[in-house]
């Protein structure tokens, strides 16, 4: 059953072309890594399919229903890990989340199995601008799984994370559908069965176990 | 000569002819003298300036509820011909008041809210031009453009009711003899005229921005397909 | 989803952040300082006048700072792509506001509580609760449209110039208003009541439209 459908997803920044007629099909249960070189769209496709940015022109329907008129609904299926942060650095980490647990309607019980999920219990009570870059990424993803939603969109979670990112990802990963944007080739073969591919905000189609030759 | 050249033309002609029935026609005021003229095109761009902010009131609702693009063109169309105007009625509100008060300006009900008005507005043209030009812009502006238009009465009753605490000099009494009230019904008339063209090829210029910046009706796309997968 | 839960936690955490950080307690004590040293020196004040000056100042200042408190209120969320964040979670953008509101408000009833002793203390006017009462009325409804405007204008460029254009208009009311019924409390001529009654109009008529206008202004 595809989980999420996008067709013909454009997205014009003013005049600039950053998404050119995107399709793609991801079912329950796959991980998807999106390629690309900086400036090919990564960033701006998984904004869409978040449902943070809306798309200049397209569809998406993601569990059948229309992405934009039931963004309200569709929320709690969906967790987004973004570039930035988004963490307020005088409020401690579990802070962080205890926030976020509110807004979510979420037990705060899900905070201590949060912060356990991605290694972070020791410096739960450490203010969030205090913790290094990697340990900010983590919460940051912490906060993306709070409410245990079944898709997950991840930004590049692996730009800050170190060596154990494969690990902690994958972890983070299991049973959730998920589409990961990265850099590194290596880290997406691993992770992700299936790969997008953009070039100039294009879809060069996707493919299973994607070989790169360099 | 295209269509928007002949109208501005025809609206020009009208100006002109509103012009010399305010020169030529109507009296002069007994008790202001030849300055009282400016009151026929002051209060003429008044009325222009609120109609065009109705239209960007209308338009920006008729946006936040439809996303219609068109009534977007038409509320950033409007709000620049209104601020225009406002600018107009402000600027011979004041070559008025000098001679006939002996201040630029006082602090009554309908200047204070005729200031607002242009602060508003420009406000509004200002949010269009300092945001990315897309949905959120002009969601952004409709709101801004309501609450103006709602606030301007709200002011309005404010210092009027304030005035009522403070009494103050009243002012000049609004009974018009036959003649004057001819040649301001005919001003109107051609400034609404000249206002509606502006606004009309202000709309066109407009659509044309929105070509270029790729911003136009959502196109429902017609089925779903399947990618295909690279081999 | 209870939005009086979500408006108290998004207020506890802007309260929390400010205390933590104090980054606006130097600028509005700056502004309450320099409103009583330029009302003494730059009117000439004596127990006839007081009355009469002293809600100028009272307002002038409450102003600067409320432009001051709610310019940052999205500031900070912007700056971390928390808004982003906050809205991705089921929470109304109604409570979201109201959570704002309530934390920029409690900001401006500080400054309050400073610069109405002080202006007692300084100048000689009363100091009663009808005065107190009109001011907090009107920090209400200025509430509510600094909180709508400040997320209107997160998204644009050059905020600072445009934030108090937008926002001043929409204040007017409630400067005229709250400026008649603190002049009436503080013994000078005016009804005092109905003033007041238009304060609670106000706060009626934008409390509303800005709850309507949350979810126009939050939302991508």
């Amino acid at each position: 059953m595809s989980l999420l459908v996008g067709n013909g997803l454009t997205h014009w920044f003013g005049r600039e072309l950053a998404l050119e007629g995107v399709d793609l099909v991801i079912d329950t249960g796959e991980h998807m890594a999106v390629l690309g070189d900086n400036g090919a769209g990564k960033t701006t496709l998984l904004r869409i399919l978040a449902t943070v940015l809306r798309p200049t022109s397209g569809q998406l329907e993601i569990a059948g229903l229309n992405a934009f008129r039931e963004r309200r609904r569709l929320r709690h299926h969906v967790g987004y890990v973004a570039h930035a942060t988004g963490l307020y650095p005088a409020l401690t980490a579990a802070e962080n989340l205890e926030f976020f647990c509110d807004l979510q309607d979420v037990s705060r019980t899900r905070v201590e199995e949060a912060l356990d999920a991605v290694g972070l219990t020791r410096v739960a009570r450490r203010r969030a601008g205090e913790l290094s870059r990697g340990m900010q990424q983590r919460l940051s993803i912490a906060r993306a799984i709070l409410h245990e939603p079944r898709l997950l969109i991840l930004d590049e979670p692996d730009a800050s994370l170190g060596d154990d990112a494969a690990e902690l990802l994958t972890q983070v990963m299991k049973d959730k559908t998920v589409v990961l944007a990265t850099h590194d080739h290596a880290l997406a073969n691993r992770l992700c069965p299936r790969t997008l591919v953009l070039r100039h905000g294009r879809s060069h189609g996707t493919a299973t176990r994607l070989r790169v030759v360099r | 000569m295209n269509r928007y050249e002949r109208w501005a033309a025809a609206a020009a002609a009208l100006m002109l002819v509103a012009g010399a029935a305010i020169f030529l026609y109507a009296p002069t005021d007994y008790l202001q003298g030849p300055v009282q003229r400016i009151f026929y095109l002051h209060v003429s761009s008044a009325i222009a300036a609120y109609g065009c902010f109705a239209v960007v009131l209308v338009g920006g609702i008729i946006y936040l509820r439809t996303e219609s693009v068109i009534a977007d063109r038409f509320a950033r169309a409007g709000a620049l011909v209104g601020v225009v105007f406002t600018t107009v009625t402000l600027v011979m509100g004041m070559l008025w008041a000098k001679p006939i008060w002996g201040s630029f300006w006082t602090w009554d009900a309908r200047l204070t809210s005729t200031l607002v008005l242009w602060i508003i507005y420009a406000g509004y043209l200002l949010v269009r031009r300092l945001s990315d030009p897309g949905r959120q812009a002009a969601r952004l502006a409709a709101v801004v453009g309501i609450f103006g238009f709602i606030d301007v009465p709200v002011v309005h009753f404010s210092v009027t009711w304030w005035r009522t605490q403070h009494p103050g000099p009243i002012i000049v009494n609004d009974a018009l003899p036959a003649q004057m009230l001819t040649t301001f019904f005919l001003t109107m008339a051609c400034t609404l005229v000249l206002a509606a063209v502006m606004v009309w090829v202000r709309y066109r210029i407009e659509t044309l921005t929105d070509e270029r910046q790729h911003i136009a009706e959502a196109v429902p796309v017609v089925a779903a397909r399947e990618p295909e997968p690279v081999p | 989803m209870n939005p009086f839960r979500v408006a108290l936690a998004v207020a506890r955490k802007d309260i929390r952040s400010e205390w933590r950080t104090r980054e606006m307690v130097p600028a509005l004590a700056q502004f309450i300082v320099l409103a009583l040293l330029i009302g003494n020196f730059g009117f000439h004040i004596d127990a006839r006048n007081a009355p009469a000056i002293a809600p100028g100042i009272l307002w002038l200042a409450l102003v600067f700072a409320g432009l001051v408190a709610f310019g940052r209120t999205f500031a900070a969320e912007r700056e971390q792509a928390s808004l982003e964040a906050m809205l991705m979670t089921p929470a109304s953008p109604v409570a979201i506001f109201a959570g704002k509101a309530i934390a920029a408000s409690l900001l401006l009833v500080i400054c309050e509580a400073v610069l109405l002793p002080a202006l007692t203390l300084f100048f000689g006017t009363p100091f009663t609760g009808d005065v107190v009462a009109a001011v907090l009325l009107a920090t209400v409804g200025m509430a509510a449209l600094g909180v709508m405007f400040a997320a209107i204008v997160a998204r644009v460029r050059a905020r600072e110039l445009l934030l108090p254009l937008l926002t001043l208009p929409l204040w007017i009311p409630f400067i005229v208003a709250g400026g008649q019924a603190v002049q009436s409390a503080m013994g000078l001529p005016g009804s005092y009541d109905q003033a007041i009654g238009l304060l609670i109009d106000f706060d009626i008529l934008f409390v509303v439209l800005t709850s309507l206008a949350a979810r126009f202004v939050l939302e991508e």
